[in-house]
């Protein structure tokens, strides 16, 4: 029986479509981990304690194990208390989790960045609690916010590439794929590196040439 | 009650403490419209704390405090209302660091007096210009001297038309060649009517433009009395020793 091991055109398309699919994945992870450090963000700068404390443990756990044994728990723990999630959807909870923790933490510096000075400039002048946030902690925690929150996603791009082990068919899914069938690793697995390069690279370069104008922590602009 | 016959601003008996730290011990004080009422004594003698009370931004632990009449209660949902009235300029400015100087002086009326960005933008080039700073408009805080953006924080409390102005220490953190153009910032203020309250180490300016002059001292008034009487003829013997130590220099 012959076995096909040459690379077809074929195969760099499913690793493109594997790269789109990272895409995808680090996306929606981003969305939901941003709405998850939202709510941990504030909850973790609250002065009373039954809000900061569940906020403060999910930190404190998320960002002290592995994100390896994070997607084990949720795709091959969870179905002998009875819940069963295609891959998708662990990996995508997985990487929401995980994502949540970190930016949660850097929503939180960012918002305790902010001088309580100007907050309290903001309530002598009349102004209430949500216009104070609205208007002036907001704005200037975000300058301090987008710019890690930036480097996390580059790094989430390549941390990604682990919910391959849970089988799902991400880019370095798809390349261990064609490798199986036609044992060709190093070129494979370089290709798949040049891909996630180009991803990394991309995001990297619209952060410096974009992002950093726009949302400089330098408030000195002229 | 009828007008002008009620003080603008009544601390009754005022309490604080901040844990066990007794800072305020029973002050009692009243201020009429057009006052301009200045408040000296040592540090840790609870001034800026009595200050914040009056404005809310400190809850106090017993007594009251009252505005046009009104209590002050930090915890109640309207207490916004009255911080409208009552401005506050602070020693380290506050200016919003990420907004222009004008922005700085229209937000609040924006937002809070829900007034028209073009109403708003008028009156604060008006006060720009009564402090100075025409030109220095479309400026950020960080790109302002000291002084400069001490008189954009006066700009900013007197565009929302207050009926007094809190002023805690507003020079203290100045280099002594930019204190002046503050204090003359001022000095007009006081001049067309506005009722004031200010905390200041500043005795010449206090000599000049206070109406009353209050000695503070362990939370409580120890001397109250016109500028002269104060700094001239003390009665106690704590503000003569306070005096001696901060005019000999």
């Amino acid at each position: 029986m012959q076995i096909d091991t040459i690379i077809h055109i074929e195969d760099w398309f499913f690793l493109l479509e594997g790269a789109g699919l990272t895409i995808v994945l680090c996306l929606q992870a981003m969305f939901f981990g941003i709405l998850i450090g939202l709510v941990v963000g504030v909850a973790r700068t609250a002065k009373t304690r039954l809000i900061e404390l569940p906020a403060t443990a999910y930190v404190t756990v998320v960002r002290g194990t592995p994100l390896l044994m994070q997607l084990f728990i949720i795709y091959y723990c969870l179905p002998l208390f009875g819940i069963n999630m295609p891959k998708f959807l662990s990996a995508a909870l997985g990487l929401s989790f995980y994502t949540g923790a970190y930016v949660g933490e850097i929503i939180k510096a960012g918002l305790q960045s902010v001088d309580v000075g100007q907050r309290e400039a903001a309530r002598s002048l009349g102004m209430v609690s949500w216009q104070e946030f609205r208007y002036i902690v907001l704005p200037q925690a975000l300058r301090v916010i987008i710019p890690p929150t930036f480097g996390f996603l580059i790094a989430l791009v390549k941390d990604s590439s682990l919910v391959s082990i849970i089988g799902y068919i991400e880019l370095t899914r798809a390349s261990k794929l064609v490798v199986a069938r036609t044992f060709k690793p190093f070129t494979l697995y370089l290709g798949a590196a040049v891909l996630y390069f180009v991803l990394c690279y991309g995001l990297s370069r619209f952060d410096v040439g974009y992002l950093r104008k726009r949302f400089s922590a330098n408030l000195a602009e002229a | 009650m009828e007008e002008g016959v009620y003080s603008l601003i009544d601390v009754k008996e005022v309490h604080k403490f901040f844990g066990s730290l007794h800072v305020l011990r029973g002050i009692s004080l009243s201020v009429q419209k057009g006052e301009v009422l200045v408040v000296i004594g040592p540090s840790g003698s609870g001034k800026s704390t009595l200050l914040r009370c009056i404005n809310g931004l400190e809850a106090i632990d017993g007594g009251e405090v009252l505005v046009e009449g009104k209590k002050v209660n930090p915890h109640s949902r309207d207490v916004h209302k009255l911080r409208e009235q009552v401005g506050f300029i602070f020693q380290r400015f506050n200016l919003f660091g990420h907004l222009t100087a004008l922005e700085n002086i229209t937000l609040a009326p924006r937002l809070v007096k829900k007034m028209s960005s073009a109403e708003a933008n008028e009156i604060g080039l008006r006060w720009l210009v009564q402090v100075g700073l025409s030109d220095k408009a479309k400026a950020y805080p960080a790109q302002l001297s000291g002084g400069q953006q001490q008189r954009v924080a006066i700009a900013r409390a007197m565009a929302m038309s207050p009926k007094a102005l809190l002023m805690d220490e507003i020079t203290s953190a100045l280099d002594p060649e930019l204190v002046n153009e503050v204090l003359e910032v001022v000095t007009v203020l006081a001049r067309q009517g506005m009722t004031m309250i200010v905390v200041t180490h500043e005795m010449g300016f206090a000599r000049n433009v206070g109406t009353r002059v209050i000695f503070m001292d362990e939370g409580k008034v120890v001397e109250s009395g016109l500028p002269e009487e104060i700094f001239d003829h003390p009665k106690q013997p704590r503000t003569n020793a306070f005096l001696n130590k901060v005019l000999s220099h």
